[in-house]
């Protein structure tokens, strides 16, 4: 059959308009499609499962038949992390899948799973989540379980504190502890005629000297928005502030000191006496300030000096030291610590073995070893809340010559203070703000008296629920 | 064959022809449904894998959502609240500022690279090659990357200005708001250049070569030639490049979650990152949930303008664009 003009014209038309039509519709379509992801994103994190809340208190009775246990870790020694699991399912006969997920972005990707249904038998957290995981029914109040005084009562007395509420809940198990500490270049110092500092004043006066000595950046701490909250507690913390009253009140609003603090910190900061681009810098970087004798004080957790330690080529790595305070009224410091949470989709034997597991990884294994704290501290010196640890010799051979074990044990038993109110379940509201107040403040948008009195209020909101 | 021409213009057909058309018509519209019955597992994947949780946080929007209690409906509360919240109006400038920096550079520079690609030089090949390394690093890898290639103090950029004498000290780009703004835009506009280089230098390759070759032999200049011969050529790839990175400036969050995390101060806080913040941070999905569907309406409808805008009916040398 041949086709004539109009036919053919015809037929091109049906396929044109077709053409067309189907480009038009492709085309909006690619741009709906392409910014659904977004929502999709967003949606993920809630389920439409109905969550169900955790039981205030269960103790594990129930026996039968053994499951794979799910744990959640982020990546920080992959290969121990299967060796500590492999002995305990070696002991136990109970096989464990393990799951790992970079550090960027854990704390949403384990609430997205959680809040998903996805059963996590452990998993590791931040402190400042963890109120809020045993609130939203992702974590198990480990209260009543068999040994969970025993750990607690194993712990340093203060530590207790970050794995409790104040109304009795155990909601975490320890991962490992750090404590913050000034590292500072004995070189310079000496250099300059100085002494390490005592207070605040101190590391302000001789940032000043020792930057007219030609030291580009003499004080660095890892300011990021992120890690805010736990300057604002080391700095209070040493200068002797209470932050929070019994009910879990905000009352460091109430302190002069506070706002000295604050004005302490503008000034350390729009003097000059930092780096410019401390908001936003890496904490390696800033080691390696420290490694290349271009800052002459850093102010971050006590195993950084083994990081700074073992930088390649770095001209004043051996000069760098520890000081076991805070400069600061009292000299005490923050304790931090990251912990192991057990989730709330198991049941029976499940139970059992996940508490099981819980007590070898975050505490002591069946022949009474801190096994795990023990690898931490041989890969990175890493502490623990137990005493016995710091007296362990495999520990303080891991620790070697970087630091003085008597004094650094005496930080953890002490010196330092675990701020107790960050497991509360509304605090990771106020430690998102933090970071926002002293950022707008340390650029100039809001003074040191206004960023008290709203760090103030938003702790209250946070708390109230607003 | 001849046909009489009717009143309204039309020419009117013969029986035969009339059978020959419906014979068409009913084949094109049976290929048609072909067509859609082949699309439906694809559209049913898509519907439950993205309509489905899109829909959901568009419903989450209008609720106070709660994980362990009831989930109040809400109105348009949460809508109220962000349209009332500072915050959300400088994340909102911000985002658009962004946005608007990522299309333009990304664009224009993925232009620069396919036009230099499209050349004949020594080495063309590997060149070729190399403009895909940037568009195979993840997100986040990008962020991180440039985060140490602009760093103040050890950055390998400032090195380079240094050396070459085109600054005296090395330059903390992300200690100030707008620093801090104009090099996050750069770094994800570096990545999606890529994407944008790769689709322009394959359009630029489909343009016949004596095209340019009758334009320069009319005496066109090289700016008239790829003004009237390149660009209209490459107006479907351009809706295409244009509406992509649209998507992505509006959408970004890797790249400034590495590299700032919204800082410093909230001087690179996307409405993205206020969304993960409200989400994660603050527990409060509603509003997070309202915060995405804005973004995604407003990535929509900005592509959408692009698609308006670009994709005209009109013939280009014989070519149907459209």
């Amino acid at each position: 059959m041949v086709m004539d003009e109009r036919e053919l014209a015809h037929v091109k038309a049906e396929l044109d308009w077709s053409r067309r039509k189907f480009l038009k519709r492709a085309a909006a379509l690619g741009v709906g499609a392409a910014s659904l992801p977004l929502l999709a994103a967003c949606s993920n994190n809630a389920s439409t499962s109905a969550p169900t809340k955790a039981p205030a208190s269960a103790a594990p009775t129930a026996a039968g038949p053994a499951r794979t246990l799910e744990f959640q870790g982020w990546e920080f020694q992959p290969e121990d992390i299967k060796a500590h699991l492999a002995a305990w399912t070696k002991e136990s006969g109970v096989p464990v899948n393990l799951s790992l997920i970079p550090n960027v972005g854990y704390g949403p990707a384990t609430q997205t799973k959680l809040q998903g249904g996805a059963t996590i038998d452990i998993f590791y957290n931040l402190t400042y989540n963890t109120g809020k995981f045993v609130e939203q029914g992702w974590a198990h109040d480990l209260k009543g379980f068999p040994g969970a005084d025993d750990m607690l009562n194993d712990m340093f007395p203060q530590a207790r504190a970050r794995y409790t509420t104040p109304d009795g809940k155990i909601i975490s198990a320890p991962y490992f502890n750090a404590v913050h500490t000034l590292m500072y270049n004995k070189s310079h110092l000496s250099k300059a005629g100085l002494q390490p500092p005592q207070s605040l004043q101190d590391v302000y006066d001789q940032s000043k000297k020792l930057k007219a000595n030609g030291v580009k950046t003499p004080y660095v701490a890892y300011w990021i928005k992120d890690f805010c909250e736990e300057y604002l507690n080391v700095y209070l913390i040493g200068e002797g502030v209470k932050m929070w009253d019994d009910s879990g009140n905000p009352v460091f609003a109430d302190d002069p000191k506070t706002k000295a603090v604050f004005e302490w910190w503008l000034a350390m900061f729009k003097d000059g006496l930092t780096t410019p681009t401390m908001l936003t810098d890496d904490p390696i970087k800033l080691a390696t300030l420290m490694g290349t004798g271009e800052a002459s004080f850093y102010v971050l957790h006590h195993y950084f000096l083994k990081i700074i330690r073992d930088l390649k080529d770095a001209p004043e790595k051996d000069n760098v030291d520890i000081l076991y305070r805070i400069p600061s009224a009292t000299g005490k410091t923050f304790q931090m610590g990251e912990v192991i949470q057990m989730g709330t989709k198991g049941e029976g034997r499940s139970v059992d073995d996940a508490w099981s597991l819980m007590k070898a990884y975050g505490w002591k294994n069946s022949a009474g070893q801190y096994s795990t704290f023990k690898s931490w501290a041989k890969a990175a010196q890493l502490g623990a809340p137990y005493p016995a640890f710091f007296a362990d010799p495999e520990v303080i051979a891991a620790f070697g010559t970087n630091y003085d074990m008597p004094k650094l044990t005496d930080v953890f038993a002490n010196g330092s203070d675990v701020q107790g109110g960050r497991s509360a379940a509304w605090y990771q509201t106020f430690q998102a703000k933090v970071g926002d107040r002293v950022h707008a403040m340390l650029l100039g948008q809001a003074s040191p008296a206004d960023t008290v009195a709203g760090l103030a209020a938003d702790a209250k909101a946070a708390k109230g629920g607003i | 064959m001849s046909s009489d021409a009717s009143l309204d213009g039309t020419a009117s057909e013969t029986p035969k022809q009339r059978s020959v058309r419906s014979g068409h018509s009913k084949l094109a519209a049976a290929d048609r449904r072909f067509g859609l019955l082949l699309a439906i597992p694809a559209t049913f994947i898509v519907l439950l894998l993205v309509g489905g949780p899109s829909l959901q946080t568009i419903v989450y929007s209008f609720e106070k959502v709660s994980f362990i209690g009831p989930t109040p409906f809400v109105g348009l509360d949460n809508y109220v609240r962000l349209l009332n919240s500072d915050e959300f109006k400088d994340s909102f400038r911000i985002t658009t500022v962004y946005a608007a920096g990522f299309v333009l550079i990304s664009t224009s520079l993925g232009l620069a690279f396919a036009l230099l690609l499209n050349e004949r030089f020594r080495g063309r090949g590997i060149a070729r090659t190399l403009l895909i390394i940037p568009w195979a690093a993840p997100w986040l890898m990008v962020g991180i990357m440039w985060k140490w290639f602009i760093d103040a103090d050890v950055g390998m950029f400032n090195g380079l200005l240094y050396q070459f004498g085109l600054i005296h000290d090395y330059v903390p780009f992300l200690a100030n708001p707008s620093g801090a703004l104009i090099v996050t835009i750069v770094a994800a506009a570096w990545r999606q250049a890529s994407l944008s280089g790769l689709l322009f230098l394959a359009a630029l390759q489909t343009i016949p070569p004596d095209l340019p070759e009758a334009a320069t032999v009319d005496g066109a200049s090289t700016l008239q030639r790829f003004r009237y011969v390149t660009l209209p050529w490459m107006r479907p790839v351009l809706m295409v490049v244009l509406v992509t990175n649209v998507i992505f400036g509006f959408l970004q969050f890797d790249v400034i979650y590495a590299m700032t995390q919204g800082g410093p101060g909230n001087s690179t806080t996307l409405l993205s990152i206020l969304l993960y913040r409200q989400i994660f941070q603050f527990s409060n999905v509603g509003i997070g949930s309202a915060i995405a569907v804005v973004l995604g309406l407003v990535a929509f409808t900005v592509g959408l303008v692009f698609v308006k805008f670009l994709y005209r009916s009109e013939s280009v040398y014989g070519r149907a664009v459209e």
